[in-house]
């Protein structure tokens, strides 16, 4: 039987933990906030490092909070970040994506800086600013900069957060084995895509949707080991999914993955999912990385990148490289599907819609289907929040709303 | 200097690509190619500094590409693909021919219209007897957001 609008509004019947307030993807109060409470104490994936293989190569990355950041490779090797902002008068001072610059000049003055943050020219500055002020004062702004994990940049625009490694926690440690040899990109690709960027971490969380995809019905849910796959939470909102043998033959077109990564059984696929919006997606040949940059309540910019091992030969590449756009490119099988129905979602969720809540609801003992990934999340999200996902209004029951 | 009429047979072979492919007729598009035909689209990054390859398959490969497609869950809006023959450089029995490329794709509710992607054709048709076929095709793509992605090849 269909429900009428009380029906409709009123809670499932669960524990509060088990499903969310629709309004957490479509408000921009709840958006803004999450932006300087999620986003800008977390530590965010900026680049790989084999983006920076020279002195003065550099790298743009827009951090999730907003921040413009030039992430750049010393004279001295070290990767730093600075905030793209020229202090003189706030203009953008590198505008390619990449590139190798020993100055970075801003065109505006041509007030140039070297790769360690100091200014190194004021042009006419004496004249200017007499003794007043001086290439000393006009430092770039750094943002705390690692390479870890894979050999991935991650960065932190607050000068008072937890570390990496506390961030992190052991939530990459599956995943430690895989990661010893020096890894490249051979993939990047941005797609701007009209969602609440919570619900395509929450398309990597969880596993249910598998039902969307033919290639992993046929090569995984249809396999033996798949149900035992399980997940594990970690602190921060982290959490891992364990691995069963994908069997890539089962579909027309596709065959056994030739090509392995170094230590992982045979068909093996581990994923990671890091609190608030990346992921780190393992598939037997090729490592995925999916950073999430949240634009608005209804759109986010996620960037994709694919990537294989520095000591590939050139036909270990081809191989990988058609591993990866067998589902994952622009043209693959489960990427499309999977950004269509996040984009569904965003259709549906728009303000105004009249949805109310998303169900979290699954329970198999923590494997494959169960949906303690999101639960997990959300969890994470409603403590840093100081706002209950199923409630973020703190407005109570509906019969509560109603009498108030 | 290639004959008017070789000029003409290769311009229609393009362009009955382009119409084969938005009318998702793909029985008709693999029989204006060679045995030997591969597909490829390609793409250079600026932000890794790298040449990418976003879909590589021969003409088997193909085949599978389209037959599977009905058993995935795709993006229904229809694509229009925009081509304008821009050179040909005929050497014997082939010529290598560069097209223009504009995809539009249209909204199935309401029918907007928009922009999807913008590229080149890179092709090595092979000449006989006055018909043309396409052995190669090499889709150079310069638009590299394409938002949720497309499952049918451009």
């Amino acid at each position: 039987m269909s429900k009428n609008a009380a029906q409709w509004s009123a809670p499932p019947k669960f524990p509060a933990s088990h499903y969310v307030d629709s309004r957490i993807y479509t408000d921009q109060e709840i958006f803004d906030e999450e932006k300087e409470k999620l986003f800008r104490p977390a530590w965010s994936i900026a680049c790989h490092e084999s983006e920076l293989q020279a002195p003065y190569d550099y790298r743009l990355f827009t951090h999730p909070a907003g921040v413009p950041l030039i992430i750049v490779r010393g004279d001295d090797q070290k990767v730093r970040a600075f905030y793209n902002i020229c202090p003189h008068r706030g203009n953008t001072i590198l505008y390619d994506p990449a590139g190798n610059a020993k100055r970075m000049t801003c065109i505006f003055h041509q007030w140039a800086y070297d790769t360690r943050g100091n200014c190194v020219e004021i042009t006419r500055g004496e004249q200017g600013y007499q003794d007043r002020f001086c290439k000393e004062d006009a430092a770039l702004r750094e943002a705390r900069c690692e390479v870890a994990y894979g050999g991935f940049v991650w960065v932190n625009v607050m000068d008072e957060s937890p570390s990496l490694r506390e961030f992190v926690g052991g939530a990459l440690d599956i995943l430690d084995p895989f990661m010893q040899q020096p890894m490249e990109v051979f993939h990047f690709h941005k797609a701007l895509i009209r969602t609440n960027f919570k619900l395509w971490h929450d398309t990597n969380s969880e596993f249910y949707h598998d039902f969307l995809h033919y290639f992993n019905r046929i090569t995984g849910m249809m396999q033996p080991g798949y149900y035992e796959r399980k997940y594990t939470p970690f602190a921060n909102g982290h959490a891992t999914v364990g691995s069963m043998q994908i069997q890539y033959d089962k579909y027309e077109g596709s065959k056994e993955r030739a090509v392995g990564w170094p230590g992982m059984a045979r068909g093996g696929w581990y994923m990671v999912d890091l609190f608030p919006g990346m992921t780190y997606n393992l598939r037997t040949s090729v490592m995925r990385i999916d950073t999430s940059i949240p634009i608005s309540p209804n759109e986010v910019l996620i960037e994709f990148r694919g990537l294989g091992l520095k000591s590939d030969s050139a036909e270990e590449r081809k191989q990988r490289v058609f591993d990866h756009n067998m589902i994952w490119g622009p043209f693959g099988r489960n990427l499309h599907e999977d950004l269509l129905g996040v984009t569904g979602q965003g259709r549906a969720l728009r303000p105004g819609t009249d949805s109310r809540y998303l169900l979290h609801g699954r329970e198999e003992n923590n494997t494959i289907h169960d949906e303690v990934g999101m639960r997990h999340y959300y969890a994470e999200w409603s403590k840093r929040m100081e706002r209950p996902a199923y409630d973020p209004y703190r407005e109570g029951k509906p019969e509560v709303r109603a009498a108030a | 200097m290639i004959k008017s009429e070789d000029r003409q047979a290769i311009e229609e072979l393009v362009y009955r690509s382009c119409l084969a492919l938005d009318a998702r007729d793909y029985k008709t598009f693999l029989g204006l190619c060679d045995p030997g035909f591969r597909y490829t689209v390609t793409t250079h990054s600026p932000e890794i500094r790298r040449e990418m390859v976003w879909l590589d398959h021969d003409r088997k490969g193909m085949e599978t590409l389209f037959a599977n497609l009905p058993k995935h869950n795709s993006d229904h809006s229809p694509i229009t693909r925009h081509a304008t023959v821009y050179t040909v450089d005929a050497a014997g029995d082939s010529a290598e021919v560069v097209s223009a490329l504009q995809v539009f794709r249209t909204q199935l509710d309401g029918g907007a219209t928009e922009l999807f992607a913008v590229g080149r054709f890179h092709d090595t048709v092979k000449l006989a007897n006055g018909a043309a076929t396409l052995a190669r095709r090499i889709v150079r793509l310069e638009t590299r957001q394409l938002g949720y992605g497309h499952h049918i090849p451009f």
